[in-house]
């Protein structure tokens, strides 16, 4: 398994719990009614640098061209390019979604709270990271010792 | 419609070439193990500058290493 293969588990793992917590976050505020400005910070913080996770591997890439042993290649840069790719579109999907969802619960000329914004937001995150790590994987394939298939 | 495929020798040219190993070939062309092995099974096709660093290390042009086939479906 190379470096860019253990990152795409991490994200997907990574995704995964992230679906708990905005879940055990929700149950809080449904039961507390309110929200206080630092865990909106910590929301916005948590979406900025997620936003940016995706630069990582061409980070790493550009950082071990001077090394003997590649770990981050061509193809590797394909597979990153087009999970990233993936991800942007079902994080669009997501937003249209949530937005439609807001509509239909609430109707033309209810009104949410704008506590829902943040929340949404981590969900996007979490949504991105986990189609990320999920489209992958598909492309490296299940693969066999070291990623032979 | 035009179904195209991709077809090399890696693999034959490797053990031609002093049976050397995919890790060994990889290094010598800047890619990893992983990359060697979906290029010899068919399931990645390389850029045009990987390709002629793989057919470089074998000393043939990069025809000998890759045939691109186009068939009518």
């Amino acid at each position: 398994m190379n470096k860019t293969k253990e990152v795409s588990w991490f994200y997907f793992f990574m995704g995964l719990a992230c679906f708990l917590i905005p879940g055990v976050v929700a149950v809080f505020i449904a039961y507390d009614r309110g929200i206080s400005f630092a865990p909106v910070f910590m929301f916005a913080g948590i979406v900025i640098w997620g936003g940016l996770f995706w630069l990582f591997p061409f980070t790493f890439g550009r950082l071990g061209k001077g090394k003997k042993k590649v770990s981050f290649d061509e193809r590797d840069q394909l597979i990153h390019k087009k999970a990233v790719m993936a991800g942007y579109v079902v994080l669009w999907l997501y937003f249209v979604a949530a937005c439609v969802v807001a509509w239909c619960i609430v109707g033309p000329h209810g009104t949410i709270s704008v506590n829902v914004m943040p929340l949404t937001l981590l969900g996007g995150l979490v949504v991105f990271t986990f189609v990320q790590g999920l489209a992958s994987m598909i492309q490296y394939g299940r693969g066999g010792k070291d990623g032979e298939k | 419609m035009a179904k195209s495929e991709m077809q090399n020798h890696v693999r034959r040219l490797r053990f031609e070439h002093g049976e050397i190993t995919q890790q060994q070939l990889a290094d010598k062309v800047g890619v990893t193990r992983q990359t060697i092995i979906a290029i010899e099974s068919g399931k990645y096709a390389p850029s045009l500058p990987l390709a002629f660093r793989i057919a470089r290390t074998f000393g043939v042009s990069i025809e000998q290493v890759f045939q691109y086939d186009e068939q009518e479906t």
